[in-house]
């Protein structure tokens, strides 16, 4: 539909709420490229002129601080949203086509892990990543990761499937195919949008994860970005430059993306939105 | 099942997690080949800020090891300031590390987490049974810090028409209400995510009226014959308090992180700053140096006696279970007692090095000597106390107290409860935490 | 668009109702095994085994540095009820989570509204409110400390407005926690946002045009078609931030540490970790979590409840 009268007005106040909702992105963007006095002096002001100090001197830290937390991010997040992605569309499928009381109480457990602090069972974790000897190890996180995050990849999958005719599936059933043959075949090319938003939320969650690697990981298997800018602050507290360079750059990598998929994970999500 | 089926995804993810399985990921461990396989690593927990960066560390760390060719050390850097409770993490999951730097030993001696050094171990330090935990000491006493300090801005001090700084507790106030009357922010306080930031005020007057009198108040307060609410100690919190209600303090600051409070006092935004002498780091350091001049002067009493209160400790420590003990022990002896680490300690921290035999270097800076003249004043007057607050051992107080007695100076400056009412509940949280 | 009409207006039962036919048991165990057995064996060993232990401890005296530790039964949970830090940690995490759960939805529907149009301008706008969703609480937590100290952008620009004393934001102990709501409710918009635009695209045209034709003005054409249409969308924004704001932890640890004060923004998540790590109490700390879980799942559940209901009466 067309705004009838004032057609200025819709895009006016859209850009003014925009502008100021802006902000806070603006100054990370902005002190990225400022030296640290000014920041403080005037934190808004354009950055005049430019300087690439306050990245380049992280870059290039000698202990490797930054590329190394980023190929643990990178590794970490990478399996746990494939692993994830895998299990919780089999399992949300598996919830989703079976009928009975057994089912609907696994799907109840499952929905109550949405809602656990990961404060509340970390140091418990802890203790059976160590009796599986997998405490400090990067499958350990991973492991960890694809148990506390499956609720909701199976919320979104399940709720996702029940838009989708079982006829579908019972014909190709018809036709000799096996269970696991139809689901990844028939179904799970279906769930493209679904995919998507479990792949970007959970992304998104694990990449910023600060408790958990930090505690799983351990202090001698190097760190995630995340954990990796909260450390670096007590170093560089009272340079804000950098400061705003390692948020800046902690953040690059999963907001390309984040942007890259933007297009496909508002469907998955509302399609697993509409039955909760 | 057919595994043709599967999409690529599964196999490559498959692929992926039998590759980490083999390789580790991050910081490379010590190479096993060779002649380095005699070597026996033990870790180390460090803390990184503006001056303790990585490099200082690792230089400090290799001056060790050069003289010990079979110890290597792997350095573990504590993610925040807040090494405690990450040790406390590292213990509870099962990474306590060999040897680690300024971790107060309430509690992991007692439960036998650290192991106790012995006194032929602690021949050279000046303060050998300092932070003792029933009798035994786990942390290694190795310098002293006056806190607070109270340094102040020369320049403003002229403004309001003060010329020396006050030598009693009246003249202190009778400069805070010049400096007020010109429109100047007397103290410089804050909070926000370092609460303690908010204390030192607090620390000072509980120095000047209660432990000045009464040394060994906090092992009464642990025998259960003094309490918070007895009339010293409401006479220290009621100065304190008062510095506030009448504006000497600002309640805005309590939202202000330490290193932004270190920057407002440099940038003029108040008259004092009363601060651990670790202060001196920042105030020499030729990049943050202000175009004013810094003084410092010892909290005033009421009559003028000079009171310094001071904490030893801050040294290293040892895992009881470290797998090589000896040589962690080693480790932690040899890195508190040579030489270029303790002129680093001066230069990097501003700390005093309670080592005997030991003269600061002759190169310290202004703000340092400054600090440093006015804790010899107190150690020939023999007026040392305890400082508040940072106590560690049999000296301190109950685990988690001490983080309740900083939310309630933060509650005195902003008003919301009273004096009365703070050190009443001081004394229940003892009671709870005890 | 996923939200389609038809689907949204068929009540639960009769999908039920559609699913997969009995099959033999051997046959229901193969599939079991295949599907269902991975995921849920690592949701086991990883979170109910954890809150099962979690559960244990907080029948104890736990505590690693003044052992033995001792069975002590419900003595703890009997204790939270009278504990005044408890008690105000709970009053702090409800105001908090009232705010979370209002604030973000309606400015979300708003901005959603606002910005459901065709059209690159939108389209970039979109992304303007989308992309705190991708910043870690670290980030967001230490921008709008600057943002809001005394120093910052925020105070600056009242001054220069002419406000000779602006607010302390968060320093004020009446004040920091309605900021810490506000700096939240900014991280979570984006997510409401996104939800009610893709319920919004589902609200077909025709509908509205139809509406439209006989007379009913903009305000009654959201009233009466768009708005019964966005009630998933209403659900599942009201339950997960519901869930988030109840389990914020990070934002206080980074900006205030619990304070100005005692407990003034010290949320229970915030409580349990102090109480754990800091004062060594675990089995009380572990009580605390259990009682905090069981609010959050009440809550929860009612909320879907009543939403779900209301669903189905539209």
């Amino acid at each position: 539909m067309k705004d009838a009268r004032l057609p200025w007005l819709r895009p006016v106040v859209a850009l003014v709420i925009s502008a100021f909702f802006l902000v806070p992105l603006y100054m990370i963007l902005v002190n990225v490229f400022k030296r640290g006095e000014k920041i403080t002096q005037s934190p808004a002001s354009l950055p005049a002129p430019p300087t690439l100090d306050n990245i380049t001197g992280l870059l290039t830290r000698t202990d490797d601080l930054f590329w190394a937390s980023l190929t643990n991010s990178v590794v970490v997040t990478t399996l746990s949203i494939i692993l994830l992605t895998i299990l919780s569309a089999m399992l949300g499928h598996y919830l989703a086509r079976t009928r009975g009381r057994w089912a609907r109480v696994a799907t109840l457990l499952l929905l109550s892990g949405l809602m656990i602090p990961p404060q509340v069972i970390l140091m418990p974790v802890t203790q059976v990543l160590r009796a599986f000897g997998l405490m400090t190890t990067v499958q350990g996180l991973v492991l960890f990761n694809v148990g506390y995050y499956i609720p909701f990849g199976v919320f979104v999958f399940s709720g996702f499937l029940r838009g989708i005719p079982i006829e579908l599936e019972e014909a190709a059933a018809i036709d000799g195919a096996s269970r696991s043959r139809v689901f990844w075949r028939v179904v799970f090319p279906l769930l493209r949008p679904a995919t998507a938003s479990v792949l970007i939320f959970l992304g998104v969650w694990i990449w910023n994860d600060f408790i958990d690697p930090l505690v799983i990981l351990g202090p001698s298997q190097g760190t995630t970005i995340t954990t990796g800018i909260y450390r670096s602050i007590g170093q560089y507290q009272a340079d804000f430059g950098t400061v705003f360079a390692l948020m800046f750059l902690a953040t690059l990598p999963v907001l390309i993306f984040y942007l890259f998929l933007q297009k496909h994970f508002v469907k998955g999500l509302t399609g697993g939105a509409t039955k909760g | 099942m057919k595994h043709r089926a599967l999409p690529t995804a599964l196999a490559a993810a498959v692929a992926l997690a039998g590759c980490t399985v083999g390789c580790t990921v991050g910081q490379e461990q010590t190479p096993r080949a060779g002649g380095a396989a005699a070597k026996k690593e033990i870790t180390f927990l460090v803390f990184e800020t503006p001056n303790l960066t990585p490099q200082v560390w690792d230089a400090a760390i290799k001056r060790v090891t050069d003289k010990y060719p079979d110890i290597s050390v792997k350095k573990l850097v504590a993610p925040s300031e807040d090494r405690v409770s990450y040790a406390k993490q590292l213990l509870a999951s099962g990474q306590f590390p060999d040897v680690m730097i300024a971790v107060s030993p309430a509690g992991f001696a007692e439960s036998g987490a650290m192991a106790a050094f012995t006194p032929d171990e602690l021949k050279d330090f000046q303060f050998p049974g300092n932070g003792a935990v029933h009798g035994k000491v786990y942390q290694l006493p190795t310098n002293t810090q006056t806190i607070p300090v109270v340094y102040y801005n020369r320049d403003l001090f002229a403004k309001a028409g003060i010329g020396a700084p006050p030598r009693t507790y009246a003249e202190l106030l009778d400069a805070c209400a010049k400096l007020k009357a010109e429109n100047i922010t007397p103290f410089v306080i804050g909070g926000g995510k370092d609460p303690f930031a908010s204390t030192l005020a607090w620390t000072a007057t509980i120095a000047t009226d209660v432990y000045a009198k009464t040394p060994d108040w906090m092992a009464r307060r642990r025998a259960g014959s003094v309490k918070f609410t007895d009339p010293d100690f409401v006479k220290a919190t009621t100065k304190f308090a008062d510095l506030a209600a009448k504006g000497y303090i600002d309640k805005k600051d309590v939202s202000r992180d330490y290193a932004a409070t270190e920057q407002a006092f440099l940038d003029g935004k108040g008259a004092m700053y009363p601060m651990g002498n670790w202060f001196a780091a920042a105030g020499d350091d030729p990049k943050r140096k202000p175009s004013w001049e810094i003084g410092a002067f010892t909290w005033p009493s009421d009559d003028a006696s000079v009171v310094v209160p001071a904490f030893t400790g801050g040294g290293l420590s040892v895992s009881a279970s470290a797998k090589h003990l000896a040589e962690a022990k080693k480790f932690a002896l040899a890195y508190t007692l040579d030489t270029a680490n303790l002129d680093n300690s001066v230069h990097n921290d501003g700390l005093y090095p309670a080592i005997k035999g030991y003269t600061p270097p002759a190169d310290t800076g202004a703000v340092f000597k400054l600090g440093y003249d006015l804790y010899r004043q107190g150690v020939q007057a023999d007026r040392v106390t305890q400082a508040f607050g940072w106590e560690a051992g049999d000296d301190g107080m109950p685990p988690g107290v001490v983080d309740k007695w900083r939310a309630a100076a933060q509650d005195l400056v902003t008003g919301s409860r009273t004096v009365d009412q703070v050190l009443a509940s001081l004394d229940d949280d003892w009671a709870k935490a005890s | 668009m996923a939200v389609d009409v038809k689907r949204t207006a068929v009540p639960a039962s009769a999908t039920r109702r559609s699913r997969g036919p009995r099959r033999p048991a051997l046959d229901r165990l193969r599939a079991f095994a295949l599907f269902g057995a991975p995921g849920l064996l690592v949701y086991i060993c990883f979170v109910l085994a954890p809150i099962v232990i979690s559960f244990g401890y907080s029948l104890t005296n736990h505590n690693p540095f003044n052992p033995p530790t001792r069975f002590v039964g419900l003595r703890n949970y009997q204790t939270l009820f009278t504990d005044a830090e408890f008690l105000t940690s709970l009053r702090v995490t409800t105001i908090l989570t009232v705010i979370v759960v209002i604030v973000p939805n309606v400015a979300g529907l708003g901005i959603a509204v606002l910005l459901d149009r065709r059209g690159w301008l939108y389209n970039a706008l979109r992304t303007v409110f989308f992309t705190p969703m991708v910043l870690s609480s670290v980030v967001v937590s230490i921008v709008w400390t600057r943002m809001l100290d005394d120093e910052g952008l925020v105070n600056q620009s009242l001054r220069a407005l002419g406000v000779a004393r602006p607010p302390g934001w968060l320093s004020d102990p009446g004040l920091a926690l309605y900021s810490i709501a506000i700096i939240l409710s900014w991280q979570m918009l984006g997510f409401c946002v996104v939800v009610y635009l893709a319920g919004l695209q589902g609200v077909p045209v025709e509908l509205s045009e139809a509406a439209a034709i006989d007379g009913a003005g903009p305000v009654r054409r959201f009233r009466s078609v768009t708005w019964p249409l966005l009630a998933p969308a209403l659900t599942i924004n009201t339950v997960v931030l519901l869930i988030s704001a109840f389990k914020i932890f990070d934002h206080i640890q980074v900006i205030t540490h619990g304070g100005p004060g005692t407990g003034t923004t010290a949320t229970i998540a915030y409580n349990v970790l102090q109480t754990g790590l800091v004062a060594n109490r675990q089995g009380y700390a572990s009580a605390t979590a259990i009682v905090m879980l069981v609010i959050i799942a009440a809550a929860a559940t009612v909320t879907l409840r009543v939403l779900n209901r209301r669903e189905v009466n539209l």
